[in-house]
């Protein structure tokens, strides 16, 4: 639902770095948007490895990737921040005294400065080779509400935990599932592939989607077996594609940032060439920058104080401590 | 810095790999995948899917197979970076060393 907002600081991705900056910048008192293509926060953490664990959080010996986007969430919830999830940032124009950020669904957030921590890029849904005139007919990314898929028969392509997730979740809605991966293993947690096991899920292996059919939605599904000779038709008009996410940065390049590769060039106060536009984590780019999650914890808190005299002029860039100010 | 395909890819090309990687910079040639080293975000994911243990972090890479480091760069030198695999497809040719190697 598009908004239109008007914040101290717009963030620009709700990964790690992002969240922390979130925290920071109601830390220093500001008012904070906070946009991210992905339907849930925490960035590659979240989209890529969740369950993993991470050793090198400061403080925290291990910690599973989920867990640290919780307390990250947590810690960012005392900014009172608004989200703007799910909406892709396409434009950015500066003015004299703001950025104005524009999303795919047309929201607008007026802001006072900008920091850009979008990781590797813009998330995707990872497109099905076949059948892509369907989105919207049958074809989905997401599945937010089970119900919505109530009595259909329902295809799920791919092999990780998103795909076998939701195959097992759709079960107590759907007609019937059929799960498709092109390799005989799934990549999902071994605990939901034994739960997969046990279900009423077809499993169709070394499968992949070869057509879709159906006018004007989709109707059946062609399912061809890799390196075989197997060919099925299935009856379908749900083909849920869970093939993971690609990350792609054009919208950003269009924003005349100066950027090296897929990164952008920040000075030693974070901020990029764009004036009030700043950047910190993955996506920034300097002599010497290493790619951590607890060096862009770092530059995100740089950024943020050395964008508060932007922000308001009575604020300077040094902070305080945050021990005094319970 | 980069991951790198290796030998064990040679007429295999199962691409599982290409599957795990977030910024699609793995390549398909006409034998063998190729990494894009500059378009490699090093986040690992490609290494442990490979059903043939091709992939190795150049840093890593076995001395026998250390020719494979430049192999995958050059095979970018006339594609450039083209921002995502899928954009171009199929690539249908080699490196020379791997046109040229035995099967």
């Amino acid at each position: 639902m598009a908004q239109q907002i008007e914040v101290d600081l717009a963030v620009i991705g709700a990964g790690p770095a992002g969240l922390y900056a979130t925290y920071y910048a109601g830390f220093r008192g500001m008012s904070v948007a906070v946009v991210d293509s992905l339907p849930e926060p925490g960035g590659q953490i979240a989209a890529l490895y969740p369950e993993k664990d991470i050793f090198d959080i400061a403080g925290l010996p291990a910690v599973k990737g989920q867990q640290l986007v919780d307390a990250l969430l947590t810690q960012a919830a005392t900014a009172k921040p608004t989200f703007l999830l799910g909406e892709s940032a396409v434009d950015l124009t500066t003015g004299e005294d703001h950025v104005l950020v524009g999303t795919d669904v047309g929201s607008q957030v007026r802001a006072k400065a900008v920091l850009l921590t979008a990781g590797i890029g813009t998330f995707t849904p990872r497109e099905l080779p076949v059948g892509t005139e369907y989105l919207g007919r049958g074809l989905r990314y997401f599945v937010p509400r089970l119900e919505e898929l109530a009595g259909q028969d329902v295809v799920v392509v791919g092999g990780g935990d998103s795909a076998v997730d939701w195959a097992l979740a759709l079960e107590p809605y759907a007609a019937s599932i059929t799960l498709v991966h092109r390799r005989p293993q799934f990549r999902a947690h071994e605990h939901s592939v034994a739960q997969l096991e046990r279900s009423s899920v077809r499993i169709r292996t070394p499968y992949e989607v070869s057509a879709v059919t159906g006018d004007p939605t989709l109707t059946s599904v062609t399912i061809s077996e890799v390196r075989g000779e197997g060919r099925e038709e299935l009856p379908a008009q749900a083909v849920v594609a869970a093939l993971g996410f690609i990350a792609d940065l054009s919208a950003m390049e269009r924003w005349g940032l100066q950027m090296r590769r897929r990164y952008i060039e920040v000075d030693r106060s974070m901020q990029t060439n764009l004036p009030r536009v700043f950047a910190a984590g993955d996506i920034t780019d300097y002599e010497g920058k290493v790619r951590l999650i607890s060096v862009g914890f770092g530059e995100a808190a740089s950024a943020v104080n050395n964008l508060a005299p932007l922000v308001n002029p009575a604020l300077g860039t040094v902070p305080g401590h945050s021990s005094d100010s319970v | 810095m980069a991951y790198v395909v290796t030998d064990e890819c040679v007429d295999v090309q199962d691409r599982s790999c290409v599957e795990e990687c977030p910024v699609d910079c793995i390549y398909e040639g006409d034998r063998m995948m190729y990494v894009n080293p500059d378009e490699c975000v090093d986040c690992g994911r490609c290494e442990p899917v490979c059903p043939v243990t091709s992939i190795y972090h150049i840093e890593d890479l076995p001395t026998a197979k250390a020719h494979f480091g430049p192999i995958n760069a050059e095979f970018f030198v006339e594609i450039g970076n083209p921002g995502g695999a899928r954009k171009i497809g199929r690539v249908g040719r080699d490196h020379p060393a791997v046109t040229e190697s035995a099967t």
